[in-house]
């Protein structure tokens, strides 16, 4: 970084884009001494025979950005010199790199892809879908507005999604504090993260319990992100686990739903009535004779959640059933009561 | 880490770029600039810096026909970008696991919506996105294409109304408890996870005004034709615009609470931390649904003024108690 050993300073995006360059030219691969002293950007900084380890942690730094952004930078060992570092090479192999010439996307793909894309706009992720999107254009395909403007969004409030999602990436344990309904204390958990799903516009973290101090070992959970409630920090590598966790996280959610029925009871000409049939899943199994309150029955997936929402109702519902809710429900408003008073 | 994000975005364009002026000989800067959505001043130091980029090359030394090179005089007189050398790039790149991720995801997302009701071609699409990335994309979904027969079928009214240009018709229930006949212009369908909103030109009202997807009952299509375009009002960026009559109530919540109340919190609220608390400003246009916010967050948040917004939470919260004793 010492500007004495730049005449003049090289970009970053320059050093990158010519490492990328550098790396897909080659069949055979380049050693690092040779990128660090031949590539622009480093080979200006380079000291022939000297102290280059500046440059190489900036080199380490480099390979990663270039593998975030999905360019598959391969390591190869020289034949007879296994485990000698130095000798390591680098290089982009270029079927890994191109995007396949069989992949095209029509016109009403691309405009559902910009679409899909425009979903997210908060967290790493917008960053993700804005360099997706560059990625699409470069194909060519232009997409024009639709008629009836969509502005659907997905949110990403939980402090905890980022450091997920990058240790679930990196195949990383992870460790944080988690609150659950009805504990004082948050305790501590370290879990191998499988997958990031969101239900019911509910973040959950699928993940199997880690082996250490604790007998559920093996065991997969679901974690609410909102209970989370603080640092998430990553730990060691965590042991392979194949399989499509993401559609089996949400499958299992889907099934705790179906199982799970509350009864209650609203008055029809209210918000509670009116939003909570417009609710998926909701059944009106009857009405009194003279039409005023009606007996619905719900499906949730989290006691404590729906004991929220409908204590948000406030005199609108009645909870018959299971106690459980009803006792939750009651708990909430005494405490909203006692608060305010 | 602020200048890395931008390195990232900056090489993630170079690479899209440099195959789309491949195909493209001759594209001035302007349909550059329109086709990738940026300005002509980021095309240009594109270009230029594409131009005297490339690889090191048999002598180690970045000789000229290792250079990519762009026919200048077309450049520089008309803005018009001829790539006239060629290194390393033959194609686009693939998309990365996240990349390829967030867009499934966002994909699942999008099948909610009606129009998009088709699974086969969504679950082609995703395939084709699974196979153009590097690597297996990362474990992520978000639940889509469970909605609720009766959001799908308002869903569905809205898109014929705007595709056939006559007002939808409709029974709204204001959080007040207010049931009203409205007519409505759709301008835009919004949503946040599972909460939808179409913002229209309410006839009733004569304004824009938001209206929860829940809250819609009795929709209906009419023949009176739509009188605001979307290409005619300015929607503005917040769902929720500030009145001047809004109701200003300061609260105290719990640190971990702050994102459910975020949409509440006025541009330039003073928020303090006392301990694990928040204590900030809300603004509302009446109590009725400071009422049930506060009522579905018990223990995490509490009003602190005015005394009236204390007592309509207050009271609110003990109609629901006593209905159990």
């Amino acid at each position: 970084m010492s500007p004495s050993s730049a005449g003049m300073r090289i970009p970053v995006e320059e050093r990158l884009f010519s490492l990328v360059l550098a790396l897909l030219a080659t069949e055979a691969g380049l050693t690092k001494n040779e990128i660090l002293s031949t590539v622009q950007g480093y080979r200006q900084r380079f000291r022939s025979g000297g102290d280059n380890a500046n440059l190489e942690r900036q080199f380490e730094r480099d390979k990663d950005d270039i593998r975030d952004l999905g360019v598959p930078l391969e390591t190869l060992e020289s034949p007879g010199d296994a485990g000698n570092n130095q000798n390591l090479r680098y290089r982009i192999p270029r079927g890994a790199y191109e995007l396949p010439h069989d992949i095209s996307f029509s016109h009403q793909e691309t405009v559902l892809l910009n679409l899909a894309a425009r979903v997210w706009r908060e967290g790493s992720l917008s960053g993700e879908s804005r360099r997706a999107l560059l990625k699409l254009r470069s194909l060519g395909m232009t997409a024009d507005e639709p008629m009836l403007g969509y502005a659907p969004r997905v949110r990403l409030r939980d402090a905890s999604f980022d450091p997920l999602s990058s240790a679930l990436d990196r195949h990383l344990l992870v460790k944080f504090p988690y609150l659950k309904p009805g504990e004082g204390e948050a305790r501590e958990r370290e879990v191998i993260p499988l997958a990031l799903v969101q239900y019911q516009g509910r973040w959950h973290l699928c993940a199997e319990e880690t082996g250490f101090g604790a007998q559920l070992a093996g065991e997969r959970k679901m974690f609410l992100l909102r209970r989370i409630v603080g640092a998430v920090r990553t730990g060691a590598a965590a042991p392979d686990r194949p399989g499509d966790h993401a559609a089996e996280a949400l499958d299992d959610l889907e099934k705790i739903w179906q199982h799970s029925v509350a009864e209650i009871e609203v008055n029809v000409a209210t918000d509670a009535a009116t939003r909570l049939a417009n609710r998926r899943g909701t059944e009106e199994l009857s009405r009194s004779a003279d039409g005023v309150t009606a007996h619905l029955r719900l499906h949730f997936v989290d006691v404590a959640i729906l004991a929220d929402e409908l204590a948000g109702f406030g005199p609108e519902v009645f909870v018959l059933s299971p106690k459980e809710l009803r006792t939750a429900v009651v708990d909430r408003l005494t405490r909203t009561a006692s608060d305010h008073g | 880490m602020a200048e890395a994000f931008q390195a990232r975005d900056k090489l993630a364009f170079l690479l899209s770029l440099v195959p789309w002026l491949m195909e493209h000989d001759g594209a001035s800067v302007q349909s550059a600039a329109e086709h990738f959505g940026v300005s002509v001043d980021q095309i240009r130091d594109a270009v230029q810096l594409i131009a005297v980029s490339g690889v090191p090359g048999e002598t180690d030394s970045y000789q000229h026909e290792d250079l990519f090179d762009i026919n200048w005089d077309a450049f520089e007189e008309r803005d018009e970008i001829v790539l006239t050398n060629l290194v390393a790039i033959d194609d686009s790149p693939r998309f990365s696991a996240r990349e390829a991720a967030a867009l499934i995801a966002g994909l699942q997302y999008l099948s909610s919506l009606p129009e998009n009701a088709d699974r086969a071609s969504i679950s082609t699409l995703m395939s084709k996105l699974s196979r153009g990335a590097s690597a297996e994309p990362s474990q992520m979904a978000v639940e889509g294409g469970q909605t609720d027969a009766a959001l799908a079928s308002t869903l569905a009214l809205i898109r014929q109304s705007v595709d056939t240009g006559v007002q939808l018709e409709l029974d709204y229930l204001t959080s007040a408890g207010d049931r009203e006949r409205r007519r409505v212009d759709p301008l835009r369908v919004e949503s946040f996870d599972d909460d939808w909103y179409l913002r229209g030109w309410c006839h009733l009202r004569e304004a824009v005004r938001t209206f929860r997807l829940d809250r819609i009952s009795n929709a209906v299509i009419t023949d009176a034709p739509i009188e605001h375009h979307a290409d005619d009002v300015r929607l503005p960026d917040r769902l929720f615009e500030a009145s001047p009559d809004d109701l200003e109530v300061t609260i105290e919540v719990a640190v971990a609470a702050m994102p459910l109340i975020a949409d509440y919190i006025p541009d330039g609220a003073v928020s303090e931390t006392h301990g694990d608390r928040i204590r900030t400003t809300l603004r509302v246009s009446h109590f009725h649904g400071l009422k049930r916010l506060l009522a579905s967050m018990a223990g995490m948040a509490t009003v602190v003024a005015p005394p009236s917004a204390r007592a309509a939470v207050a009271a609110w919260a003990e109609a629901g108690a006593a209905r159990y004793r």
